[in-house]
């Protein structure tokens, strides 16, 4: 198998829509989730070059070949909202540019990777040849671009692209449908709180297997620039 | 579907339903103009809230300055975690040292209530031995005052609250709660099965600042997760709901989305009040015979920083140089354990069960002080996000854990971490969109904070290896913030004395989470109410002296009992043991 069967919805809970129960949602949660759904805002961050090398790095970062093309979560237009109306998580690490000086920065470095060890641009190379790529920033060790990576770490960049992507698609509800999560609740309640029990109109889970594209190397889990110390990085949740 | 099945109800009622913000909060308009008032307190949290209500209910004329909005939480608040960042302050820090911090929605509130809008409202007191650690295990600082004259103010905010939780709590002073513990979920099941396993106690439903019953005109709690995304039910306490209204009934005023930028000081070196940018960036001046910096342990130390002046060229209040030093965040590491079985871990709020087994110093271990274990729950993001730091997942494998969300559940460990000067807030040289430097955090661990996160969270993973989890995984982390203008009788190492006022300026005090000379194990949030009552009944006893006079007394005042908010006190609350001096 080359590549995850196409799905309108993957995930183990066939049939379960968050969305469904959009009537039992107060108001403003309703028009916050919504107008989520409905953003089509321009590009106004990414410049024309920038624009396909991002959205082929976070095909990677978060691919979902496995989704039928009219239920993607749109990735690039909400993180390009962000950089342009700079919302930002209240912090920057001192050895860090802000994120839009990153994100530039970094889209010409794994570019001119892409160049100088393949000598092709990067959204020319083979999937498999991007996904490595990427695995050298997700371990730590770039094989190329150093005067960029010497600027700035190569992990913090890392990780500020994976957070990105998961905080765009994990706050869509098709995201909700596919692990499951019952999404927002307010005014109905949640009433059957233990033994992992669903709600009524919650979906019971329904497990199958599934394989990630040949290729593509992240389907397997090593720690950020492995166990160097001196990559300690706070976790980012805010749980307590 | 069945209709008593899909869980709705009052299908009739033109909203939908019968919940909803039951409490109505009158909020008034300007309230004292450009004059003179007796106390302005920079910054609404969870002290300023307290500040406010007791303070105007005792005839003072006081004015609440607060960075962000008065809330409307009907229209401001969702259940969303990506629709709720306007709840953190997210504006500029720059973060450094060898652990950095990350700030933000992690541990610093915006608008009325403050954290207490987005805590996950674990309520637990510190222990008697944390008001003298040093004394006991030679590290970190004792505090000018001891556990029982904080211990009358524990019991009276656990009413004003009101925490729930078990009748009996064992750790500590032992105490009970005046609300009901809380049901379980799913992560609380798991914690109970692990710590029984292990032999370890644990305290089942709280002690949480969350309604198991309804409170006069606040609905109970709906179980529905969102806590730190700010509680909408109204169950979950924050000051905001608490504390506010009683405020503004008795004639304080709160002027929301000003940021207060520089305290003005005169010759006589007394404070004559704070300059400010409301919400179009114009700069006012505010007049007050007094000022209380409640702003938490970034913008307090930060605003100090930036009133400097011919005299104080080092800060205000700083004669010391300890404002900013010894700034502490607690051991935050998340563990987290897949199971076969499914959890649906959001269902419940996150913080419903712990324990404080491991709170004390233990001469078998190397290291001192200790630690306690609590249920977290995060949302997708959250999870996703852990996720990529403890399995470092990205790409097909991020999607493929995160299809398994349902069957996580998670702890966190709390350790202590101790107050050390290089761990501190200076000013960065990037400015805010006021031209007001922003903060620059740095924060490196010492050898017995290592050795103590070490030990803890491999307890963590016993525990929910003991759970019966198949996979344990973890990721560093770091909660709360205290410290950055500590209390001390020495006015050569801390900022403020014993009742939160600056020893260099007599009209000038801090109270907030800042002022923690030590932090415990603790969730900080009941401490610091606990120290803003007490720092009331201070200022309510020395009366005009304040305004005018240089003198320090340094005289415990008896609890004010009676300036609780209404329905608060002397509902039947069990065991109110301290007797009023």
């Amino acid at each position: 198998m080359t590549q995850p069967e196409k799905r309108k919805q993957p995930g183990y809970y066939p049939g379960f829509s968050t969305l469904s129960q959009q009537h039992s949602w107060d108001e403003a949660t309703r028009r916050t989730v919504l107008q989520r759904m409905t953003h089509t805002r321009e590009i106004r961050f990414f410049t024309s070059q920038e624009i396909p090398i991002i959205t082929a790095v976070f095909d990677h970062v978060l691919p979902q070949s496995d989704r039928d093309p009219q239920y993607r979560i749109p990735i690039v237009p909400m993180v390009d909202e962000r950089l342009y109306t700079n919302r930002i998580d209240g912090y920057r690490y001192e050895e860090m540019p802000p994120d839009q000086e990153a994100y530039r920065l970094g889209i010409a470095a794994i570019d001119e990777m892409a160049r100088s060890i393949h000598d092709a641009p990067f959204v020319e190379l083979a999937p498999l040849r991007q996904d490595e790529l990427l695995r050298t920033l997700h371990d730590a060790k770039p094989q190329a671009a150093h005067s960029t990576w010497e600027r700035m770490p190569v992990h913090r960049f890392w990780m500020l692209l994976v957070q990105d992507a998961a905080q765009v698609y994990y706050a869509h509800p098709y995201a909700w449908d596919e692990i499951g999560f019952g999404g927002p609740a307010y005014p109905r309640a949640y009433m059957r709180l233990e033994r992992g029990e669903a709600e009524p109109w919650e979906v019971k889970e329904q497990r199958y297997e599934w394989q990630a594209p040949a290729d593509s190397v992240s389907d397997r889990y090593e720690l950020v620039g492995g166990h160097d110390e001196h990559r300690a990085t706070p976790g980012q949740g805010g749980t307590h | 579907m069945n209709p008593l099945l899909s869980g709705l109800f009052n299908q009739r009622n033109q909203n939908g339903h019968a919940l909803g913000p039951i409490q109505k909060i009158d909020v008034p308009m300007r309230r004292y103009g450009e004059e003179e008032v007796d106390y302005v307190v920079v910054g609404v949290g969870s002290a300023g809230g307290v500040l406010l209500q007791r303070l105007s209910r005792a005839g003072f004329r006081v004015l609440g300055m607060e960075a962000g909005p008065f809330w409307n939480t009907e229209r401001d608040w969702v259940s969303d975690e990506a629709g709720s960042h306007n709840l953190y302050w997210e504006d500029l820090r720059i973060t450094g040292g060898e652990h950095p911090l990350a700030l933000g929605a992690n541990n610093s509130g915006r608008g009325v209530g403050g954290g207490s809008v987005h805590w996950a409202a674990f309520a637990p007191r510190l222990h008697p031995s944390d008001f003298r650690i040093y004394s006991q295990d030679g590290v970190g600082v004792d505090w000018p005052i001891s556990y029982q004259e904080l211990k009358p103010y524990y019991e009276q905010l656990e009413m004003e609250m009101p925490v729930a939780g078990p009748a009996w709590y064992p750790w500590g002073d032992p105490h009970g709660y005046p609300y009901g513990p809380h049901p379980m979920g799913g992560v609380g099941n798991a914690l109970i099965k692990g710590c029984t396993a292990l032999g370890i106690g644990v305290s089942i439903g709280g002690p949480v600042a969350i309604l198991s019953g309804s409170h006069g005109d606040r609905q109970h709690c709906i179980y529905r997760g969102f806590c730190i995304q700010a509680c909408k039910v109204g169950a979950k306490a924050s000051t905001l709901i608490t504390h506010v209204p009683d405020a503004l009934e008795n004639g304080a005023e709160i002027r929301d989305n000003c940021m207060v930028g520089r305290i003005h000081l005169n010759r006589e070196n007394r404070v004559t009040g704070v300059s400010y940018f409301d919400a179009q960036g114009n700069e006012h001046f505010q007049k007050a015979k007094a000022v209380i910096v409640s702003g938490y342990a970034i913008e307090s130390p930060r605003l100090l920083l930036n009133s400097a002046c011919p005299g104080h060229e080092n800060g205000l209040a700083n004669s010391s140089d300890a404002v900013g030093r010894y700034l502490m965040a607690q051991a935050g590491n998340v563990i987290l354990g897949r199971f076969e079985q499914l959890v649906r871990m959001y269902k419940a709020p996150p913080a419903h069960c712990m324990t404080e087994d491991f709170y004390e110093t233990d001469p078998k271990r190397d290291f001192a002080r200790g630690f306690a274990i609590q249920t977290v729950a995060p949302l997708p993001i959250a999870f996703a996000k852990q996720m990529m730091m403890a399995k470092g997942a990205w790409g097909w494998g991020l999607r493929r854990v995160m299809m398994d969300y349902n069957h996580w559940a998670s702890f966190g460990l709390l350790g202590e971490i101790l107050p050390w000067p290089e761990n501190r807030v200076q000013l960065a040289a990037e400015k805010d969109r006021f031209g007001l430097p922003v903060a620059k955090v740095t924060f490196t661990l010492r050898d017995n904070d290592k050795k103590l996160i070490e030990f803890g969270k491999k307890k963590v993973m016993d525990v929910m290896s003991a759970a019966g989890a198949e996979e344990v995984v973890q990721e560093s982390r770091y909660a709360h913030l205290v410290g950055a203008c500590r209390m001390g009788s020495d006015p050569r190492t801390s900022v403020v004395d014993k009742f939160c006022r600056t020893h260099d300026i007599a009209n000038l005090f801090v109270c907030d989470g800042s002022v923690l000379p030590t932090q415990g194990s603790a969730n900080p949030g009941l401490t610091i109410q606990a120290l803003a009552a007490r720092t009331a009944d201070y200022l309510i006893s020395q009366g005009d002296a304040v305004f005018n006079s240089g003198r320090r007394d340094m005289t415990a005042p008896p609890i004010r009992r009676e300036l609780a908010p209404p329905g608060t006190y002397g509902r039947g609350i069990p065991r109110l043991t301290s007797s009023s001096q």
